[in-house]
This record gives C-alpha cells, sequence and structure tokens, in this order.
C-alpha cells in the first residue's frame, strides 16, 4: 500500500508541475480566460462535492461565491485594498455567511434543505440588485488583479486552485472525512457515538463555503466585472453538471468533469442558446446513462472495483 | 492515471493552439452585442439586419481601401441579453476569441459596460447606443454613440408633449430595476422638474415580471395626469398599457424609449394609441431619405416591423467606420478613433458628425434627428424632427 | 374603498395562473415523490405551439375561436405525448428519488429551453384577445377573457379536488402519496397509477398554457418564469397536497398583488423566497402538508 500511495503523490505532483507550466504558456488572450475558467469551475465543483460528503445538494454555493466575489470586489474596487486582502476576505466572508445560515439550515435534510439552499441563493441575488453601493443591477466594474499579477494570472489562478484541491483531498481522507461520510449513510448512528452531528455538518459546509469564497474573489477578478446574475441559481446548475458528468465518487470527477464540459462548451459550441442546450443534455446524459460519471468510465476500463455508492434515497 | 495524462497534455496543446491568430488578412469582422431574445429582441436583431445590409452594400461597391489594401465587412452580433453578466461573456468571446477590433453595436447599459471595461483596455473601438452617462467621456478614448439618449431626447419630448397637453400637471413614471433604467429615471425626474411638472411616483419592477396589473394599479393610484414609462421595452411597456386600459386610467402616455407602434399595439391593443415615443421615427415617406426607406422595407419584410432609429444607427456606426478608415488610411482603432471627431461623413441620414463635446466633455456623440412620434390608430405619426443645432453649425461649416 | 376591489380581483386572477400550474406539479410530487422542475416546459410548450398555430390558422375562413380551440387540442395531445415520453424514458427511473429526479429535471428544463429558444427565436408574441372587452366587479376592473379564465381555472381546481376525494382513481392516488408500499399490498396498481397521477399533471399544465394563451406574451423561457411562482406556492402550501397547492397559490397571489401595491414588486418577489425558506425551516411539510 504505501507504495502505490508514494507512486499517486509522485504523479500528482507531477501533473501539478506540468499542469502549472502549462499555465504560463496561456498569455493573457481567449486561452487564459479559458485555462482561468476550467480551473475556478474544478473548484467549484470540489467544493459543490465536499458537502455531498454529508449527502447534501448544496445550491447555496452560488449565493456564497456571489458573497466572495462581492466582498473581493469592494475590497479592490472601493476600499484599495492589496489583493491578498481580498481574497482572504472573501473566503472569510463567504465562511461567516455560511456558519449562520448552515447552522439553521442544516438541521433540515435532503429535498427540502435542497430547496432552502434554491431560495436562499435566489434571495442574495435579489439583495444584491438592491445595493446600490455594489452597482445593483449594472454590476460592479473594474476588479482587476494587481499589476504584478496581470500577465500571471492563469498561472496564480491554478496554483491557488491546486492547493485549494489538495487540501479538500486532504481533509476528505483524513478521518474527520470519514465522520462525514459516515453522517451521509446514516446519521443517526453517528449521534450515537457522541459526535455532535448537526456542529459537523456546519463544519462541513463552512470548508466548502470557504472554498466557495475563494473561487468567487479569482472569479471577480478574471472577469473584471461582476453582477448578481453572475451568481444566480443556473451558476449551481452548471456546477452540478460538471460532478454529475465527471462523477461523485472521487476528487477526480469533479477535476474530469469541468474540464471536458467547459471547453466542449467554449471551444466547440460557442454560447447562447447552444449552451443551455448543452448544458442540460450533458445533465440529461449523465444522469440517465452514467450513474458514477466519466470516473465510473475510466474505472471499469482500468478494471478497478466500482466504489460502493451511499444511499441515495430518502 | 496515464489517461489523465495525456488529458492533460491534449488539454495543454489545445489551450496553446488557440492563442495562434487565425484572422484572415481581408476580413474585417464588426462586432454586436446586444439583446436578440426576451422583450427587448426585436432591437437586437433589427440592429444585426441593418449592418449586414451596410456591410454587403460596402462589400458589393468594393469594400474599405486602406493603405491601399481592400478590406470586406463581416458582421458578428451575439446576444448579450440585456445583463450584465452575459455582457461580459459577449465581450470576452469577441474581443480576446474572435479577435474583433470594432464593434458597431452595442444596447443596453449594464451589458456595454463589461463591454467597454474590456474594450478601452484592450485598444478596440466601439459604438454605442447605451444610455447612461456614465458610458462616455474623455476617459473612454475609444467609444462613441451613434444614436440619441435621454440626454438628447428627453428635453425636447417632454416639451413637446406638455405644449399639446397643457394641463397636464403631475406624472407617475416606471422603470426597469436595470442599469439603463436607473440612469435614465434620474434625468427623467429632472427633465420633469424642468418643465414645471410634479413627479408623483417613481416605481420599478423586476424584469420578468408577467403579470403587470399591481405595477399598473400602483402607477394609477395617484391619479397622474402622464404617465412616462421610461426604458421599458417594447413587450413590457405593451403589457402595462394594456393593464391602464383595463383599470380605465385615461391620460397622456409617454414612452421615451419606444421604438416602434407594432409591438406596443399588437400587445397593448387600443389602449397603447395615443402614445408619444421617442426613438421611433417615419422611414418610410419622404421625410426619410432614399437609403432610410429602402431599409425600412427590408425591416418590414423581415420582421414585419419598420425601422427605428436605435436599428438603424449601427448601419450609420458601419459608415461612420468606413469614413474614417479612409480618412485616416488605417485600421488602428487608436488612428481611427482620433480622426473621426474631425469628419463629416455620409450616414443614412445624410451627412453628419460627432459632437456634443458641452455635454459629455467630448465629441462622442453622432448628431442625428430627434423624431417624436405618437401611436395612432395602431400605427405611428410621425409629429416633429429635430434637427441638432451642432449639426446644422457644422455643416453650413464645412461648406 | 375601491382599491380593494382592484386589489382582491387582481390576486383572484394572477392566483388563477398559478393554481392551475401548481395542482400539476403537487401531484406529481405526491403520487411519484418526484420534484419536476421541468413542469413548466409542458406548459411553455403547449404555449408555443398555439403560438405558431394560431396565426398559422387564423385567416377569413377560420374565425378566432376555431383556430384556438384546434390549436389548442393539438397543442395538448401533443404535450400529453411528450409527458408520456419523459415519464418512460426518464421520470419512470427517478420515483421515490427526489434528488435524483430534481438533478435530471433541471437538466431537462435547461435542455428543453435551449432548444425553445433555437426553434422558436428570441421575440416574444402576443396573441389577439379571444374576448374583448372589460368589466367591473366589486370595484375592480378585470377584462372579460381574464375572468372567463379565472372562472375555468377554479372549476378545474374543484374538479380536482373532486376527483382525489370521490372517485377511485383519485383514491388510488392518495393512497399511493401516502404510503406506496401499502398501497401496493392493497392491491393498488403502483406503475399505472403513478403513470396516470403523471399524465393527469402534464394535463393541467397544458390547460393552464391553453387558457393563458390569450392573455399572456409568449416568449421561450415563459415556462421557467411561471414555474418559480409554483413551486413557491406547493412549498408553502405542502408538497403534495392538493388544498395546499391551492392555498400556496392564493396566498403568493395575494403577496404578488397587494405586496406590489404598497410596497415595491421587486421586494414582493423578495418576501416570498423569504417566506419559502422560513416555510421550510419552520414547517417543511407546509400548511396542509402531509409529505
Amino acid at each position: 500500500m504505501g507504495n502505490a500511495r508514494g507512486s499517486t503523490t509522485l504523479y500528482v505532483a507531477l501533473l501539478s508541475l506540468l499542469v502549472l507550466g502549462g499555465s504560463l504558456f496561456a498569455g493573457t488572450g481567449f486561452a487564459a480566460s479559458l485555462v482561468i475558467w476550467v480551473a475556478i469551475n474544478i473548484l467549484l465543483a470540489a467544493s459543490f462535492r465536499f458537502v455531498q460528503l454529508i449527502g447534501e445538494l448544496n445550491f447555496a454555493i452560488a449565493g456564497f461565491v456571489g458573497v466572495g466575489a462581492y466582498v473581493a470586489g469592494v475590497c479592490t474596487t472601493k476600499l484599495g485594498l492589496p489583493f491578498v486582502v481580498a481574497l482572504v476576505s472573501a473566503a472569510l466572508a463567504a465562511t461567516l455567511l455560511s456558519l449562520i445560515v448552515g447552522y439553521i439550515t442544516l438541521r433540515t435534510k435532503g429535498p427540502y434543505f435542497m430547496l432552502i439552499s434554491f431560495a436562499f441563493t435566489e434571495v442574495l441575488r435579489m439583495v444584491y440588485t438592491q445595493i446600490d453601493y455594489i452597482g445593483s443591477n449594472s454590476g460592479m466594474l473594474g476588479v482587476f488583479p494587481p499589476v504584478l499579477l496581470t500577465d500571471y494570472y492563469p498561472t496564480f489562478v491554478v496554483a491557488v486552485v491546486l492547493l485549494s484541491l489538495i487540501v479538500l483531498y486532504k481533509i476528505e481522507q483524513s478521518d474527520f472525512g470519514k465522520v462525514l461520510v459516515a453522517i451521509r449513510n446514516n446519521d443517526a448512528i453517528v449521534q450515537t457515538v457522541g459526535i455532535n452531528v448537526h456542529l459537523t455538518k456546519v463544519s462541513c459546509l463552512a470548508i466548502s463555503s470557504f472554498i466557495a469564497g475563494i473561487c468567487g474573489a479569482l472569479l471577480a477578478h478574471a472577469n473584471n466585472v461582476i453582477s448578481p446574475d453572475d451568481f444566480s441559481f443556473l451558476l449551481a446548475v452548471y456546477t452540478l453538471a460538471y460532478i454529475k458528468v465527471g462523477g461523485e465518487s472521487h476528487i477526480a470527477g469533479p477535476i474530469l468533469g469541468a474540464s471536458v464540459l467547459t471547453l466542449l462548451a467554449q471551444v466547440a459550441m460557442g454560447f447562447g442558446p447552444f449552451e443551455h442546450i448543452f448544458y442540460g443534455a450533458a445533465i440529461v446524459i449523465a444522469v440517465l446513462l452514467m450513474p458514477d460519471g466519466l470516473v465510473g468510465i475510466i474505472r471499469k476500463f482500468l478494471g478497478l472495483p466500482p466504489k460502493p455508492q451511499a444511499a441515495a434515497k430518502h | 492515471m496515464k489517461n489523465l495524462k495525456q488529458v492533460y497534455a491534449a488539454l495543454a496543446l489545445a489551450a496553446l493552439a488557440s492563442t495562434a491568430p487565425v484572422q484572415a488578412q481581408e476580413i474585417i469582422k464588426l462586432g454586436i452585442s446586444a439583446p436578440m431574445s426576451g422583450a427587448a429582441a426585436v432591437w437586437g436583431l433589427g440592429m444585426e439586419w441593418t449592418a449586414k445590409q451596410a456591410a454587403e452594400k460596402i462589400n458589393l461597391d468594393g469594400g474599405v481601401t486602406v493603405g491601399g489594401k481592400k478590406y470586406n465587412f463581416a458582421v458578428v452580433a451575439y446576444d448579450n441579453k440585456y445583463t450584465a453578466a452575459e455582457g461580459t461573456k459577449v465581450a470576452q468571446n469577441l474581443i480576446n476569441r474572435d479577435k474583433v477590433k470594432f464593434i458597431v453595436g452595442g444596447i443596453g447599459t449594464a451589458p456595454i459596460s463589461a463591454l467597454q471595461s474590456l474594450s478601452e483596455r484592450s485598444g478596440v473601438m466601439i459604438f454605442i447606443s447605451a444610455w447612461g452617462k456614465s458610458v462616455k467621456g474623455p476617459q473612454f478614448p475609444l467609444t462613441f454613440t451613434q444614436s440619441n439618449t435621454p440626454f438628447e431626447i428627453l428635453d425636447p419630448l417632454y416639451k413637446y408633449v406638455l405644449a399639446q397637453n397643457p394641463k397636464a400637471k403631475t406624472v407617475a413614471i416606471l422603470n426597469a430595476n436595470d442599469a439603463s433604467g436607473k440612469e435614465v429615471e434620474l434625468v427623467a425626474q429632472k427633465a420633469w422638474a424642468a418643465q414645471g411638472v410634479k413627479v408623483l411616483s417613481s416605481n420599478w419592477y423586476e424584469r420578468g415580471t408577467t403579470q403587470f396589473q399591481p405595477v399598473a394599479a400602483k402607477l394609477t393610484e395617484q391619479k397622474p395626469d402622464i404617465i412616462d414609462l421610461g426604458v421599458a421595452p417594447p413587450a413590457d411597456a405593451g403589457i402595462v398599457l394594456k393593464e391602464l386600459g383595463v383599470l380605465g386610467w385615461k391620460g397622456v402616455k409617454v414612452l421615451p424609449v419606444g421604438t416602434s407602434a407594432t409591438q406596443l399595439a399588437q400587445i397593448g391593443g387600443a389602449a397603447a394609441n395615443g402614445t408619444y415615443m421617442g426613438y421611433a421615427g417615419d422611414y418610410s415617406s419622404s421625410l426619410a431619405t432614399p437609403v432610410q426607406q429602402i431599409l425600412n422595407q427590408g425591416m418590414l419584410a423581415q420582421f414585419k416591423e419598420p425601422l427605428n432609429p436605435l436599428q438603424v444607427s449601427s448601419y450609420d456606426s458601419v459608415y461612420a467606420l468606413k469614413a474614417a478608415m479612409e480618412a485616416s488610411n488605417s485600421i488602428d482603432p487608436k488612428k481611427i478613433a482620433a480622426v473621426l471627431p474631425t469628419l463629416v461623413f455620409e450616414t443614412s441620414y445624410g451627412k453628419t458628425v460627432f459632437g456634443s463635446k458641452a455635454i459629455y466633455d467630448s465629441p462622442q456623440q453622432m448628431q442625428v434627428p430627434v423624431m417624436i412620434t405618437q401611436v395612432q390608430d395602431g400605427k405611428m405619426v410621425e409629429l416633429t424632427r429635430i434637427i441638432p443645432e451642432e449639426l446644422k453649425a457644422r455643416l453650413a461649416a464645412a461648406k | 374603498m375601491e382599491i380593494f376591489g382592484q386589489l382582491f380581483i387582481n390576486s383572484l386572477q394572477i392566483s388563477a395562473a398559478y393554481i392551475l400550474f401548481s395542482l400539476g406539479l403537487t401531484l406529481i410530487f405526491g403520487v411519484m415523490k418526484v420534484v419536476n422542475f421541468a413542469h413548466g416546459e409542458f406548459f411553455g410548450l403547449v404555449l408555443l405551439l398555439i403560438a405558431i398555430l394560431v396565426p398559422w390558422l387564423n385567416s377569413p375562413s377560420v374565425p378566432l375561436v376555431v383556430a384556438y380551440g384546434a390549436s389548442g387540442a393539438v397543442s395538448i395531445l401533443a404535450t400529453m405525448a411528450c409527458g408520456w415520453f419523459l415519464y418512460h424514458f426518464a421520470f419512470k427511473k427517478f420515483q421515490r428519488d427526489m434528488v435524483g429526479s430534481f438533478v435530471l429535471s433541471v437538466g431537462l428544463s435547461l435542455l428543453i429551453q435551449g432548444l425553445f429558444l433555437e426553434f422558436f427565436g428570441g421575440v416574444p408574441i402576443k396573441l389577439p384577445d379571444l374576448i374583448e372587452g372589460n368589466l367591473r366587479i366589486l370595484g375592480g376592473a378585470i377584462t372579460t377573457q381574464r375572468l372567463v379564465l379565472t372562472l375555468i381555472a377554479l372549476l378545474v381546481a374543484v374538479t380536482m379536488c373532486w376527483l382525489i376525494a370521490a372517485t377511485k382513481l383519485g383514491k388510488s392516488l392518495r393512497a399511493v402519496s401516502e404510503d406506496h408500499e401499502a398501497a401496493m399490498l392493497q392491491g393498488i396498481p403502483y406503475r399505472k397509477t403513478a403513470l396516470y397521477g403523471f399524465l393527469i399533471a402534464t394535463f393541467l399544465a397544458a390547460i393552464a398554457g391553453a387558457l393563458l394563451a390569450p392573455v399572456t406574451v409568449i416568449s421561450a423561457n415563459v415556462g421557467s418564469d411561471f414555474l418559480i411562482k409554483g413551486f413557491i406556492a406547493i412549498v408553502i402550501g405542502g408538497l403534495g397536497s392538493i388544498p395546499g397547492s391551492i392555498i400556496g397559490s392564493i396566498l403568493i397571489a395575494v403577496i404578488e398583488s397587494v405586496g406590489g401595491y404598497y410596497f415595491d414588486p421587486s421586494l414582493a418577489t423578495l418576501a416570498m423566497f423569504v417566506i419559502t425558506m422560513l416555510v421550510l425551516l419552520v414547517r417543511p411539510k407546509g400548511i396542509m402538508g402531509n409529505g
């Protein structure tokens, strides 16, 4: 086992270096945007998947991404704070909000939690449109990364994403991660062992939201313009698509799903009505034909045993 | 794991490959960012159509000659869905992916602000119809407006309406809760006040609203003499007018951004009659130039709607661009932008210029006539046409 | 005082539209425990088909009423066929899987709307009025057409309630929604009942579309505009409860008309979502819900 673990780490390290190195060549044109979008989408999907460890669909992710984006935008444009401060504030703001919201809403489960998080995202979006300080419907303009990073922003984003993915993976593999999966399987049993299930769930959401906040900040500085419509329910749906296509059972799933879908959508199909058709079809096909996504297909291809599916029905 | 590595290698290669320049030598792409779906769809679709007409005509006539080389125009239009989010995507696709250097039409203050933050940085020249003041000024040297905005329309429009309805003393305003609405409402309030009319209420509705009865009830609550529908797109304005009719409100109806009687009458029915519009014009009679009459007939055939100033504006910007390219003998947006304000050039209206430095601190506004029209019996009737003073002066000086 | 009459009339006619819509939505949930986010697209499909057929049929030789009637019938049948198709190839596999069906239906909704936009184009269409004229009732103004529509909608709602309460099919539907295993033990054919439930729901959405065709501005995403409100209505009223969906629809119609009048239409929408969250937190089963 030790050897297999060691070689996996080596593979991952090599891959990371390759990807980082490749991103240095991205330049500042469309290729750069593409690399950034893929990277951010991967992290979004990973964040969403993290909450799936406790068996919940966190549609509120779009709301937390929005909080991160706006906080970062305000730090950079209105308060003139350094980029790093903006990034960290964004993550902290999202985490703080998720602690409050999570504490209240995680008492519910399954479809109810799903619907609440959906409503929450919409409420946040509408609140943004009412606040003139952040530009309400016209959006916030001029959110630029610091001058030093302008040419290397794609590399920076990829580095942050890689780091975050590693952290998420480590947490998932740790004892804490195992508790999360246990909660998904049967939280009553976990409660009997003396673990505070509710607080654990809230922590899980908080971790996911920290990452979501980072995504928001990165997104804001990549697009330079953010508006309430960027953080609607649709963002969560696209994230869901990445996971469904990629597969939920391994952290490689979000990576594969996000990369494949984002690249295909942008390069092959353009956008507009095609985007809706494309993502919609992707979800439908993935759900109907590939229950374990691309990861599942690769597992079959490599002859690995399928991972035991968690109980999905409530 | 090997498969994953190959996947990543392929991805990196694909990313590299897409940075290679793709543009052919002889074609200059002209971009358009406008709503092509939803309540404002006719605006964007019409704008794309007239731009393509202009491009075709120019290409047939031998294209644009710069530095001894001939270029043809090709129009690339994307739907910005009237939102900042989509506007950003459109901007990135036009400027970064399609490598467009000239945008000949843009509608919607929110998506256009998004476009502008990218275009000015990327050295791309844009012609827009956005109604906000925030998108113009010396800090945007590559931005030009080729159609009228509230600053040109509202004062003469309101003045005319009051002259025709001297007993009207109060107004209730309605606007969509978006960037365009917010900017125009400020101007409208000032403009009404300047005419001595009291603003009873300023109301907002969310885009995507389907049931307008509550909105109509709120508007008529204080029994205003005038109802100003601001920047509401044709489909929404039509429904509001209909509901106002159902409530039995009879007063003066003003739609500053009204572009055509057709959709208003189709959706609003008899209640649409009498509405004063500030953004429509009669392009079917001798009030219009022969070029415009032909365009008008084309629009009727294609969209069953007559031409309006918003749509014809992209035709004009294409021609303005051609003139400036040939005058500056360059396809570099910066050089062209420097030359443009000095030129007198041909558009569908005849000769015109860019000006209005007094209002915007920089001569970025194309001087075109303000036309006030009214819906009568389901049809649009042009009431008056005002030629800007600055245009008259420049044309006289050019002789 | 006149304003109260107007607000009452407004609430009534708005709720009629939402009631038809949410009845179907709640039925699917109750019987199949499926959250169908794509329900709005049945509504949209009917509207779009009618939008194409009516102008095509309407001519001096074919009176408007006949054009509407024929288009309505054809559209409803076509939509029912789509409903059957979707049930068999998609939703049947996800019964009682609320999360999976939600995800699937979200994908379907996105896909179908994209297709609508592609084939229908972006420009909204308003069809000619079927019945002309306005009326004043209780001090509030309403078009005759909307009054007729409201009455028909209420009739359909009442019929549905009777169907659920009195007929054998209705009892099967109720039994299945309360405890499908016990129902099967009683000899109730679950699969068939679920199919009927889905088809009835599709029919309700289709009828809603046909009735609203003369009074709505039709566009590719008209389905989702109504869907959100429909969802709010059934969550507040109780997922799976027929009387609940009626109460929920009336409640949000009142919020929309009264809130929109005294405050701001945007704030009214905000309030609706906040209320939805509160209901889900405090009483997730809704006002009348039985899970």
